[in-house]
């Protein structure tokens, strides 16, 4: 038994190790690209130090966890707050998840749970867990293996039909029962002037956001900057990010790259996993438009707030992050790709990247219809099916200066 | 422009001509199709019910014998129909006094933080059949009230309830509908329903929005023209992901509209393009005037974020 542990033991500290050589390894390669500048520095030292530790100290409030995007960004920082959207995207987290967990796991959530046995105090954090796909409804329950001591956690429980009237209503009380399981874990009172604040700052962040989907769409911002800023959101406060997104939309060059026009749709990718993006990079390519759940969909759109009573403004929120939530794990997700069509003309598409982990089951049967959908509508498609592994790069750069070739003709 | 912002400024200006134009040599005709209250001294308009009330009544009767009162019911109902292919609902979102009301009692509740109440479809359905009674109201009633078969004092009959006839005239200092008529049995009961309708619909409007438009003869008369209208809310369904933002922010809580159809103007609608400026995807809802984009819903569009 002890040298099964010492072994662990020996394996974690190991991985410890290979992950901050894999961030390193980013970071000098990112500060080297042509296109990088002074501003990124902010977005890129935040990212580097975001064990939750660092980031209470730096946002002077209490991190809270959460998985996916359906989560109430505003209601968790009403509460006080910092929203944390728990992933991963290293490779030696996830290799060292094999020890303990089956191959064929979705990666993202593997690497969190050794993510979890190197920063500790992300464990002591409250957590919200709203009930998506299965690898996020099982994950509390592996969680446990690595702290038998459950800390305080809340899951949602989502209707799988967002469309629905009633499906609307159960998660719209599941917003209400989130306001108040908030109010006791913080033992504050959430008052409409909080949840009026909390919006305003969300509503400054999506302004942002905003700014850098345009300068990607004009060729003014690549895929791995954007990725990469956009991921940091949780690591800082919201106004203090959306100044500093601000800043850096200032000083982008206006010269556009060239490129076959491409939208990226499919599993989410995270830091520090950039393997696509930057095969795609080498390609040619030019991703304008995406709608993975860790980039444009990181939550969604904000809009007018009519009725601003505290009723009214979780009713709001529940709408938003339900109804407008494309994850593949609804049951009637059939217009969801209508936001690539609507682009298509915006944005000059000409293709679709369409990125499958392996593990995750919602994308992989999506990908299937979304297809069929688009190549009826005359737009090129590519499936690609990956994990966090290296061992496929050329094989995967090989596909996508084919799909290259086949876009531009030549 | 927030174009919420717009249609106040529109609003706030048809208010001041249409309840006080006429101090001002303004006057717009008899065939406006809004609540332009005629009992209001001095506007700037009158609202075509009055007309159409006068005409089935007595323009069937005395007009048909003068032959001439007959050219002007109809000359006026050209115009009401000229209006309403001109502009739509456009009357009752953007230019109707009475909805600049109910809008004020809007931003009353959500001052002090009250929320609003949602009608259920069947409730909405059921009070949703009022404007057609109402409708019923103003074509059937004036020929028995000119042939005498109800007592005269129901004169005007949709007027006598109106709640517009009780509030628009206080802004021009105005008291005296409020005031319960004893001349005789018949003006007690009618100022009693007035005072009733107007009391019940503006604590109705308080709670939810634009609670009077879902009976209102007007829109549903207006909407019955919907063939004619120059200008129209469209709606394209290949570009509506469903996020639902426009059902939320709907004033009239048109359920249609985030459903995945290409027709969601319904007879509610009152084009105020609260759905369009909330709809995050671009081209999915717009306004057209002819076939040419007024207004769209775009991705880009941040103008109406409470920052």
């Amino acid at each position: 038994m002890n040298n099964t542990e010492n072994r662990r033991d020996r394996l974690l500290k190991k991985t410890i190790e290979k992950v901050l050589a894999e961030e390193k390894e980013l970071l000098s390669w990112l500060k080297s690209r042509s296109d990088y500048q002074a501003e990124l520095d902010y977005f890129l030292d935040i990212t580097a130090a975001r064990g939750t530790a660092e980031i209470e100290a730096r946002v002077g409030r209490p991190v809270l966890n959460l998985l996916c995007n359906q989560v109430p960004l505003e209601l968790i920082a009403a509460a006080g707050y910092q929203p944390v959207k728990v992933a991963s995207g290293s490779l030696a987290e996830a290799s060292f998840a094999a020890y303990s967990w089956p191959a064929l796991m979705c990666p993202v959530i593997k690497g969190v749970l050794t993510k979890l046995e190197i920063d500790k105090a992300a464990l002591k954090a409250p957590w919200v867990i709203p009930t998506t796909c299965d690898w996020v409804v099982k994950f509390w329950e592996a969680r446990k293996m690595v702290d038998p001591s459950p800390g305080e956690v809340k899951f949602l429980e989502l209707p799988h039909f967002r469309q629905e009237t009633e499906s609307q209503s159960k998660w719209l009380s599941e917003v209400i029962k989130l306001k108040e399981w908030l109010e006791t874990v913080s033992r504050q009172k959430i008052a409409r002037k909080d949840l009026l604040e909390a919006e305003s700052a969300l509503a400054r962040v999506f302004v942002a956001v905003t700014q850098l989907k345009k300068a990607r769409q004009e060729g003014r911002l690549s895929l791995i900057w954007f990725l990469l800023v956009i991921g940091s959101l949780f690591y800082d406060l919201p106004d203090q990010w959306a100044q500093k997104v601000t800043e850096l939309i200032n000083k982008l060059p206006q010269t556009a790259t060239t490129g076959p026009k491409v939208f990226l749709a499919g599993s989410p990718i995270f830091y520090p996993n950039y393997k696509l993006p930057i095969l795609i990079e080498e390609a040619h390519l030019r991703v304008v438009a995406d709608d993975l759940c860790s980039s444009e969909r990181i939550f969604p759109p904000v809009g007018p707030l009519e009725d601003t009573s505290i009723h009214g403004l979780l009713a709001s929120m529940a709408g938003r992050y339900h109804q407008g939530s494309l994850c593949p794990t609804f049951g009637d997700n059939e217009r969801r790709v209508n936001n690539i069509l609507g682009q298509r003309n915006e944005a000059g598409l000409v293709g679709v990247i369409f990125v499958v982990l392996k593990g995750c089951h919602p994308y992989d049967l999506e990908s299937s219809t979304i297809e069929m959908t688009l190549k009826n509508q005359g737009l090129r498609f590519l499936r690609l099916e990956t994990d966090y592994a290296l061992e496929d790069r050329q094989n995967l750069l090989t596909r996508l200066e084919a799909f290259r070739h086949s876009l531009s003709g030549d | 422009m927030r174009i919420i912002r717009l249609k106040n400024i529109v609003q706030w200006l048809s208010f001041a001509i249409l309840m006080y134009g006429g101090r001002v040599g303004i006057h717009l005709g008899s065939a406006l199709p809004c609540f332009a209250c005629p009992f209001v001294p001095g506007c700037g308009g009158f609202c075509y019910l009055m007309g159409l009330q006068g005409y089935i009544g007595f323009g069937l009767f005395a007009g048909l014998a003068a032959g001439k009162e007959i050219l002007v019911a109809l000359g006026w109902f050209v115009v009401f129909v000229a209006l309403v292919a001109l502009l739509g609902k456009v009357w009752c979102g953007w230019i109707c006094p009475f909805g600049l009301i109910q809008d004020w009692l809007s931003w009353l509740r959500n001052l002090v933080g009250i929320r609003e109440r949602h009608l259920t479809p069947t409730v909405k359905k059921g009070l949703g059949s009022i404007k057609y009674l109402c409708l019923g109201m103003i074509v059937v009633l004036p020929p028995l009230i000119t042939a005498k078969i109800l007592p005269p004092d129901l004169y005007l009959p949709f007027c006598s309830i109106c709640p517009g006839k009780l509030i628009l005239p206080l802004f021009a200092g105005e008291t005296k509908y409020l005031a319960i008529n004893l001349d005789n049995e018949v003006t007690l009961w009618v100022s009693v329903a007035l005072v009733m309708a107007t009391g019940s619909s503006m604590v109705g409007a308080f709670f939810k929005d634009r609670l009077f438009c879902l009976f209102c003869p007007l829109l549903a008369l207006i909407h019955f023209l919907r063939p004619l209208t120059a200008l129209r809310l469209v709606k394209e369904p290949s570009f509506c992901v469903g996020c639902g933002a426009c059902r939320r922010n709907c004033q009239m809580d048109v359920a249609k509209i985030d459903q995945d159809i290409a027709q969601v103007q319904t007879i509610e609608c009152v084009d105020c393009l609260r759905c369009a400026e909330a709809c995050p995807s671009s081209g999915a809802l717009s306004l057209k005037f002819f076939g040419l984009t007024i207004y769209s819903s775009s991705r880009w569009d941040t103008k109406g974020l409470s920052l």
